[in-house]
């Protein structure tokens, strides 16, 4: 995307998602994460560390808001009024929501951060200029910026062996968040190209899903209606779009299915089912 | 076949000896030969056909992360692993992996790890070569008497193990002492006095409630992945689950329960007999089996003398009880706050008796059958053996010693005096990756192959649904040429001792083939020839045994009526926690970095305490305070958490390392010095979960005291719908769960 391409089509891609967004999707990637079997054990936010390249920054920067976890545990206290969290923690699997009319990417002064074929908000390192822009108008705090050049202090020898050579080490003054795993993404689209048919339900599966012992998160492509995770949206009866939309969408209120932030109209790609208790 | 080898002791070497197994008489073994063992060096411009530049292909192995042994598919590009996930085929994990074995790709790379054999000189360590280590080690232990040498090591299983038993057999010697800090040896003892069996198959799938009595079974337990699996099942089934946790301090295993209640530590035996009152008294179900001494104890215990004793709300004990009774089949479970006390046996089996009052033995706990190679099960460890190592050591019984997978001078209490007792024994040597505290405090160290690299066989404890012995195979090169196998190293020292029998045995590689191909052909499949069967052994990473089907028994033993502590003060729960664990894994900056799922935490140790009681005390939330037993003290931040009884406050495990690499050393402080040597009487396991502390605050708050995750607003939702919770009527309605 040269600067003139980017001026020209200014409007077109500040297009609103009410009126269908500013793509011909391929594929709209989604999640369904069900928080009743979320357990909060941090299997996924390591296993993101491991596929992702994160790096760890330590105790102070980690204290100055600097930490890389692209996917993290949030644990909140509800029933604040009683002696004890007699209904346990409640754990919240936080990550980027690749927003169909994502806040992070019109504010972008230099277009890192744009929207792919695949519904994803992708980050283009070499791009981004640091203004952390994007990450000041994100609602879910999911960006992360590299405030320092993290290879010798995170990697030291013979560390940087374990990087994923499929994705690359982000260098100072650059923003990263999660992409949904693109490069797993990548490779099967790849394969499926090459064998000349569809990407198949179940085929791409994220590090985080992949990991998670209870298989509290699935994945996949709303724009595939056989796929679970269309399936599950639809059980739940939460759509695609805006606000409004889904509200008249979704005929029996007490469905767990919900988004986070559902008003704001950013329009995410995950898909939270509630967690229940048994009052006893 | 070496002629001088008949065919019994074939069978112990290989360790396929016992009871029911038909070995084929035919299909002997035949010894790698040099040529088969030799390396070739391929270069990329013909690379083999398996091998893409580019292209990453996923080899099974196991991990060895805890004892749970799940099964691993583990990345490899251009002949490094790159990252690990659950292998599929293994059905204790079924695919999945937890954090600590996600984090074993940083254990391989380390860079802390020791490269090369050392020996004391003149006090330090220094480095000497393979041939002068082995010359010591065969010139120390051929000097040693068979009965002063001992193995120190972890829960060790599989072929590793069989070598292990005959090294000691060969030296002539029976001590082997197996220590984990994270166990669970005294339901061991109560599953083997109750049951028959120690290691029963637990089904939370099957239950319909589970009351778990401290339990973290999704956490710090035995197979936490395994049980994380059965747990989403035990939610998702026609009627959901319903989970009771009842302990001291949130657990991870706590923070998803649909009750979770604060029990004044010590007094679990109490609820425990009080529910059985109930059930027996109350809701009158047969006592059937229950001894007369233990059907009177739990005649004393009425509802309002168990509410008085636990602190708990006695219509709370009647409900959880009544529903117990009728959503059966229920499972209760005894954990590791509940097996530490000072009478750990008696506790848990109070609590194991309410499985046979409500008929769930059969049902929710069944017998995992007969595992046809004793030899290779799991020795799995406790802390009666560092006791009764320590014992040995300052009663000078022990001249030479070989540590192995436990770090016992990091995890004895300094009431242990294991010290200074290790300056008895004249010879220690540590088989060890890493330079840990004990093998700083070793006279030899053998540096050991990461798991990644290490041939080997392990056989979960916790089997799942099919029993099955996990193979575990190299996924690259060895990163540095001077460490060694844990196999290897044990063959060389067998070799020392009896070099007939295991001469023939290049390498632990040939071994292992030997070993397999001695496999009876019950176990083999339909694999037409041993290298057909060691192949798909490596493929899969999973050889599945069939150990029958077996009834337990249910009975209910008599033990020690409860004895509960009223003298005041705090009880110190040093928690172990799914990421650091017993601390062997402080030395992974991926699971420093990642919070501690219940206070978010971190790079550092803390003390919890419930607000109520640091209000009382004048202490405020991140003050430092020092936290004293009559053993010693230890200074340190305080977290606060309503997850707290007010009687307890909890110091988690991992950190106040004095050694073990960069990552590791000097962070935080190590709650279990300071802990007191009670011991269970039945068991002699430790009673880690006893010892009484004062807490006196020292400073304040400063803002780099302790780094949390999100910790705004007082960690609540303020409002916004991120979590939200809703009760399971409605679900019942919407989803018909």
């Amino acid at each position: 995307m040269s600067l003139d391409n980017i001026l020209n089509h200014w409007s077109d891609y500040r297009k609103g998602s009410e009126d269908g967004g500013h793509h011909d999707y391929e594929h709209r990637w989604a999640m369904a994460i069900n928080l009743d079997l979320c357990i909060g054990c941090n299997a996924c936010s390591t296993a993101c560390y491991a596929e992702n390249n994160l790096a760890v920054v330590g105790k102070e920067r980690f204290e100055k808001g600097q930490a890389m976890h692209w996917m993290r545990i949030e644990r909140y206290w509800d029933q604040q009024e009683l002696e004890h969290p007699e209904q346990g923690a409640s754990f919240l699997p936080m990550m980027c929501q690749q927003c169909g009319a994502a806040t992070c990417e019109p504010v972008c002064p230099v277009a890192a951060t744009y929207h792919t074929p695949d519904g994803l908000n992708a980050q283009v390192y070499n791009r981004c200029i640091g203004s952390r822009y994007c990450s000041n108008n994100c609602p879910f705090r999911v960006r992360y910026f590299n405030f320092y050049s993290y290879y010798d202090s995170s990697w030291p020898e013979p560390m940087e062996q374990q990087l994923n050579p499929d994705i690359s080490v982000r260098d100072k003054g650059v923003m990263e968040k999660c992409t949904f795993c693109m490069q797993r993404i990548r490779s099967v689209k790849d394969k499926a190209f090459m064998e000349d048919r569809p990407v198949q339900d179940g085929e791409v599966v994220p590090a985080c899903a992949q990991s998670c012992p209870t298989s509290a998160i699935v994945f996949g492509d709303t724009m595939d209606d056989g796929s679970m995770v269309s399936k599950l949206w639809k059980k739940h009866q939460v759509e695609r779009g805006v606000y409004q939309k889904t509200k008249l969408a979704k005929k029996d209120a007490d469905l767990r299915g919900y988004r986070i932030f559902e008003e704001l109209n950013v329009d995410p790609s995950v898909m939270y089912l509630e967690r229940v208790r048994e009052d006893i | 076949m070496s002629g001088k080898m008949n065919r019994r002791s074939f069978l112990k070497v290989m360790g396929w000896s016992g009871a029911g197994v038909a070995l084929t008489g035919c299909d002997m073994p035949t010894t790698v030969t040099l040529e088969e063992g030799k390396e070739e060096v391929v270069s990329y411009l013909m690379p083999e056909e398996y091998v893409i530049p580019g292209v990453g292909v996923w080899y099974a192995s196991t991990c060895t992360q805890c004892a749970a042994g799940c099964g691993i598919h583990g990345r490899v590009r251009e002949g490094r692993v790159l990252k690990l996930e659950g292998n599929p085929d293994a059905a204790v994990n079924n695919g999945k992996l937890c954090m600590m074995g996600q984090a074993g790709v940083q254990g391989h790379y380390n860079p802390d790890r020791i490269t090369s054999p050392m020996m004391r000189t003149g006090g330090s360590l220094t480095p000497i070569s393979w041939d002068k280590a082995l010359g010591v080690l065969e010139e120390k232990l051929g000097a040693v008497n068979g009965d002063r040498f001992a193995w120190f090591t972890g829960s060790i299983s599989g072929h590793q193990s069989v070598l292990l038993t005959n090294h000691l057999d060969a030296m002539g010697s029976t001590n082997h002492y197996a220590h984990e800090v994270v166990n669970n040896a005294v339901s061991r003892a109560v599953n083997q006095d109750m049951l028959g069996e120690a290691n029963p198959r637990l089904r939370l799938d099957k239950a319909k409630m589970i009351v778990s009595f401290g339990a973290d079974f999704m956490g710090a337990g035995q197979s936490p992945v395994q049980y994380a699996g059965q747990y989403a099942k035990f939610r998702t089934n026609k009627e959901r689950g319903l989970l009771v946790q009842i302990e001291s301090k949130m657990s991870l295993t706590g923070g998803s329960a649909d009750l979770w209640l604060a029990i004044k530590p010590g007094t679990e035996a109490v609820l425990a007999l009080g529910m059985a009152n109930l059930l027996l008294n109350k809701i009158k179900i047969s006592d059937a089996g229950i001894p007369a001494d233990v059907r009177t104890l739990i005649n004393t215990y009425d509802v309002t003398t168990v509410a008085r004793i636990t602190g708990l709300a006695g219509d709370r004990i009647q409900r959880v009880t009544q529903l117990l009774s009728e959503r059966t089949p229920s499972l209760v479970l005894a954990g590791a706050g509940v097996e530490g006390q000072a009478q750990g046996y008696a506790t848990t089996a109070a609590i194991m008796m309410l499985n046979h009052i409500l008929g769930n033995v059969g049902k929710t706990i069944e017998s995992a059958g007969d595992f046809p190679f004793p030899q290779l099960m799991a020795k799995q460890g406790g802390t009666a053996d560092l006791v009764a190592f320590a014992e040995a050591a300052k009663a000078k019984k022990l001249d030479a010693v070989i540590f192995h997978g436990s770090n016992p001078v990091y995890s004895a209490p300094k009431s242990l005096g294991l010290t200074e007792a290790l300056a008895n024994i004249g010879f220690k040597v540590a088989i060890s990756q890493f330079p840990d505290e004990t093998a700083m405090a070793a006279d030899l160290v053998l540096p050991m192959d990461s798991y990644l690299e290490d041939w080997g066989t392990q056989v979960p404890a916790d089997q799942a649904e099919t029993n099955a012995i996990h193979v575990q195979q190299p996924l690259m090169e060895k990163l540095n040429a001077e460490t060694k196998g844990l196999g290897d190293i044990l063959l060389t020292l067998l070799k020392q001792r009896k070099k007939d029998e295991y001469g023939q045995f290049e390498d632990y590689y040939a071994y292992l083939r030997n070993a397999f191909a001695a496999m009876p052909t019950s176990v083999k499949n339909d694999a037409k020839s041993n290298d057909e069967f060691w192949n798909t052994a490596l493929q899969t990473g999973v050889i599945k045994v069939d150990s029958g089907t077996k009834t337990l028994q249910s009975t209910v033993v008599s033990f020690a009526a409860p004895v509960v502590d009223d003298s005041a003060g705090l009880t110190l729960l040093p928690s172990p926690r799914l990421g650091l664990f017993d601390g062997r894994h402080a030395n992974l900056p991926w699971l420093q970095e990642a919070p501690d799922q219940i206070s978010k935490v971190v790079w550092d140790s803390w003390v919890e305490m419930h607000p109520d009681t640091a209000a009382k005390m004048g202490i405020g939330n991140l003050d430092l305070v020092e936290v004293s037993s009559a053993q010693g003290s230890v200074k340190l931040r305080v977290v606060l958490l309503k997850g707290m009884h007010a009687d307890a406050v909890a110091i988690p495990l991992g950190q106040g390392h004095e050694a073990y690499g960069r990552y590791a050393k000097g962070l935080g402080v190590n709650p279990l010095q300071i802990l007191d040597a009670t011991t269970d009487a039945k068991t002699g396991e430790l009673a880690m979960y006893s010892t009484r502390v004062t807490v006196k605050r020292i400073g304040p708050a400063d803002s780099l005291s302790i780094v949390r995750m999100g910790t705004g607003a007082g960690d609540s939702q303020v409002g916004r719908k991120l979590v939200v919770t809703v009760p399971v009527e409605q679900v019942r309605r919407t989803e018909g769960t």
